[in-house]
């Protein structure tokens, strides 16, 4: 008999996020099982019948082994499917290859495209995920694509953690001055821009400032910090131009490669991430790092989505 | 016609008779190759073709490439920070026919990745057609259980050499219990039986392998107790509904909401834009079936064929062996095309059964042994298993060549050739179309009873080859793919290569 409820399952490997979703659901995680062989190919297998359920995938995508997770993903929905769920839905808070969204070389390949086409194809119906690098990735799934927001959640965490009255909102480079004043329309700040010249990928050359931040908190925003170099970097032009300090508040805080010994050598005061990405064991080597919870706003949008209501709310509004 | 009339201009003043002599002769030479063009097209040149390689076998596709003397095209792969993969084609894909090569080896998933981001990355590219050369296709195989070698592989290699035995532990099965006819007792008995050897090495074999199992020991003498089950359910899905233990696996072995790779796989290669893929002895022929665009399995067995012709001495009275029963058709094959005599390694793997206790095992002939493991050390999903290896065939005094498509832990062919060489095989010679010979293989290899084990370059052998020196002969597939290639690429049969190899 089926009762089509929500059935939540994540992946063996960074369980974090969906079990606080799950606690903040008060359900417990379907068991699974995902095992890999000699070779490293993956077998995984579902602990109970999920057919005719509303079920949901949660997989954090961070640093590492970004392929194995993936293609782990895809076996996960579609052992979903072939098991006969009503709906799967990804949660995907880190889309993986968001970056490689448009074709900037020549016979450069769209991977963010492909990503979206092997997610429809594994079977998956619909996907959710956060602060995608460009919303136009949405237009690659032929799917319903639910991009939610970190944005309320750093607004509070901005009004409760850090004496905003004295702070301006600085956005590390030209694409994300959207994102930077959009928050700052939202505090009533002031707003300034860095404008940087990149030369290759994760490598930064020259920085300008525009605006005034003389003594004023800054806080960098931005939507992922990969190596940390450009927020390092950005740190210095900042409190150079006078700043008073320096935080920065991004949404995915992938923290690969020199990430953590950049944060430390940086003059930067707080770095400041979602748990989107798991970086639970990065948290212990750097005491620069702060955690925002983003499981309260996945969880509703998980509520929301199985009974049908409105998500548009969870744009504005983060539920406590 | 231009070219005639400009070849000769510099005659033209004083020759004018040879001008319309030559400009006959070239009309007829143009009009001869329209028609030899027609009755017997000459082979073209590789023009419009490229060959890419992925990072998991350069040297195959370099290999390829010298066959088909086409330059390689660079396909430049390198990793982002973060660890996704970051594609660069650095050669025009334009309107030309693409082949990727990526074995399925080592790195997976990462190198499964990278070859449907390069397909993607021809597709976006304008390519006209790219095809995915697979010669090990990955996710092609979904073993029963999964990686339980702990269970019902040999022994691991924890134990020094001298006391380190490949003995196939249990021994032929014999019908378990009279009330179990309706199973054991139609099953013919096999021609050959393997029999449980001395108690030193069965000793050590426990302690070898079941060191997570505890085997109800008899006593301190070390004899194995050999374990009859007392109750075997045989026709439960008449008498009850078969009981789901946690990971949905029911008594019979099946195991429920089990991923099935196969199709996905396919289905992935598809969506990234391949339109059509080469592989090798793919595990299962059916395979092909989960693809809507043309799959060219490519086979070994004319390669494998020549070289026993060519190297194992008087072949005509060797026994082609298969090592389980999956791989009997092709063992059968080659066996038939050589004539020469067959024989089988057949291995059962029950699942559950239900209770056991012990019985005294004096005699040559052992009951089973049933492999209990208790509750505490029980390992993933093999709860319970009888493990038994019999062997159907005359080997003795003869030269046994083992045949199988994919090696990869070898637990299951040192066993064979353990089995074979217990039964008074001469030599065992083992030829294994695709050897992955993961982690402790090659050592194991070097360890077991196989005098040679005769592999394709189909996945880099460059480790086990430095490991195994000369036990291990490699043949070379990159003519075959090479020669495919060309054929798919011109629009010629393929089938000749199936029969003949190249």
């Amino acid at each position: 008999m089926s009762t089509n409820s929500i059935k939540l399952l994540a992946s063996d490997v960074h369980k974090g996020l969906a079990e606080l979703v799950a606690k903040r659901l008060g359900l417990k995680l379907t068991p699974s099982e995902i095992k890999r062989d000699s070779t490293g190919e993956v077998q995984f297998s579902i602990g109970e019948s999920v057919r005719d359920e509303d079920l949901f995938v949660i997989c954090q995508i961070g640093s590492g082994v970004v392929n194995d997770r993936v293609i782990e993903l895809l076996i996960m929905i579609n052992a979903c499917k072939t098991a006969s769920a009503r709906r799967i839905t990804v949660i995907l808070p880190n889309f993986p290859y968001a970056r490689q969204d448009r074709k900037d070389k020549s016979r450069a390949p769209i991977t963010a495209k492909l990503m979206a086409d092997m997610l429809t194809t594994a079977g998956c119906d619909h996907v959710i995920t956060m602060d995608l690098h460009a919303s136009q990735i949405q237009g690659f799934f032929d799917v319903p694509v639910d991009n939610l927001y970190a944005e309320p959640s750093v607004v509070r965490y901005i009004k409760e953690k850090i004496i905003f009255q004295q702070a301006i909102i600085v956005s590390p480079d030209a694409g994300g001055a959207k994102r930077a004043a959009g928050l700052a329309d939202r505090l009533d700040l002031n707003f300034a821009l860095i404008h940087k010249e990149r030369a290759r990928a994760n490598e930064v050359s020259r920085m300008v400032l525009v605006g005034d931040v003389t003594d004023k908190i800054c806080i960098i925003v931005d939507d992922m910090a990969d190596t940390c170099g450009t927020l390092a970097k950005a740190a210095e032009v900042l409190l150079d131009n006078g700043a008073k300090e320096v935080i920065a508040i991004v949404t995915h805080g992938i923290l690969s490669g020199k990430a953590i010994e950049n944060i430390n050598n940086s003059k930067l005061e707080r770095v400041v991430c979602t748990n989107t990405v798991p970086f639970e064991e990065k948290l212990k080597l750097c005491s620069k790092l702060d955690t925002i919870d983003v499981s309260t706003v996945i969880a509703e949008s998980i509520r929301r989505l199985h009974n049908g209501e409105s998500i548009s709310y969870l744009f504005k509004n983060a539920p406590l | 016609m231009t070219y005639a009339t400009k070849w000769s201009v510099p005659n033209s003043s004083s020759m004018k008779y040879n001008i319309a002599n030559i400009q006959s002769i070239y009309r007829t030479k143009r009009l001869i190759k329209i028609f030899a063009h027609f009755f017997c097209p000459t082979p073209l040149p590789m023009r419009d073709i490229v060959v890419l390689s992925g990072s998991s076998h350069p040297n195959l596709a370099k290999s390829i490439c010298r066959h088909l003397t086409v330059e390689q095209g660079v396909l430049a792969s390198k990793k982002f920070s973060n660890g996704e993969t970051s594609i660069e084609i650095q050669d025009s894909v334009r309107e030309k026919d693409v082949f990727i090569v990526q074995s399925g080896c080592g790195e997976v998933n990462d190198n499964f990745m990278e070859l449907l981001i390069a397909i993607a990355a021809c597709k976006t590219a304008s390519a006209r057609r790219v095809t995915a050369v697979l010669p090990l296709f990955p996710y092609s195989r979904q073993p029963d259980v999964p990686h339980a070698a702990s269970l019902t592989g040999a022994p691991s290699l924890t134990v020094k050499k001298d006391q380190y035995t490949y003995e196939s532990a249990p021994g032929t099965p014999k019908p378990l219990r009279d009330d179990t006819t309706d199973v054991f007792a139609s099953t013919p008995p096999p021609l050959s039986l393997m029999t449980p050897s001395a108690n030193s090495s069965t000793d050590l074999l426990s302690k070898a392998t079941l060191n997570n199992l505890r085997i109800p020991t008899g006593g301190t003498s070390g004899k194995i107790p050999s374990l009859t089950p007392t109750a075997i359910v045989t026709n439960s899905a008449a008498v009850n509904i078969p009981s789901v233990d946690a990971y949905g696996r029911t008594e019979s072995g099946y195991k429920q909401w089990v991923a099935q790779n196969g199709t996905l796989i396919a289905n992935l290669l598809i969506t990234a834009g391949a339109d059509r893929c080469i592989t090798m002895d793919l595990h299962d022929p059916q395979f092909q079936g989960f693809f809507n665009v043309p799959v060219d399995n490519l086979y070994s067995k004319p390669l494998l064929k020549r070289y026993i012709i060519d190297y194992i001495p008087d072949y005509q009275s060797c026994v082609i062996v298969s090592p389980d029963s999956g791989g009997a058709k092709r063992a059968t094959s080659i066996a038939d095309a050589l004539g020469c005599s067959f024989a089988l390694i057949h291995k059962e793997r029950r699942a559950k059964i239900t209770k056991t206790s012990p019985s005294a095992s004096g005699s040559a002939q052992a009951s089973p042994m049933v492999r209990h493991a208790s509750a505490s050390s029980v390992v993933g999903n093999s709860a319970t298993m009888v493990a038994t290896t019999m062997l159907v065939g005359e080997v003795k005094d003869r030269v046994c060549v083992l045949i199988d498509d994919l090696v990869d832990t070898s637990y299951t062919i040192t066993r064979a050739a353990k089995l074979l060489k217990d039964q008074g095989a001469k030599k065992v010679y083992a030829l294994v179309t695709h050897g992955i010979f993961s982690g402790d293989a090659p050592n194991r290899i070097s360890k077991s009873a196989i005098d040679k084990v005769i592999t394709t370059n189909s996945v880099p052998q460059v480790h086990t080859a430095a490991i195994l020196g000369d036990k291990l002969e490699v043949l070379d597939v990159s003519r075959i793919l090479a020669e495919a290639i060309r054929r798919i690429h011109n629009g010629e049969s393929v089938s000749m290569l199936f029969d003949h190899g190249w």
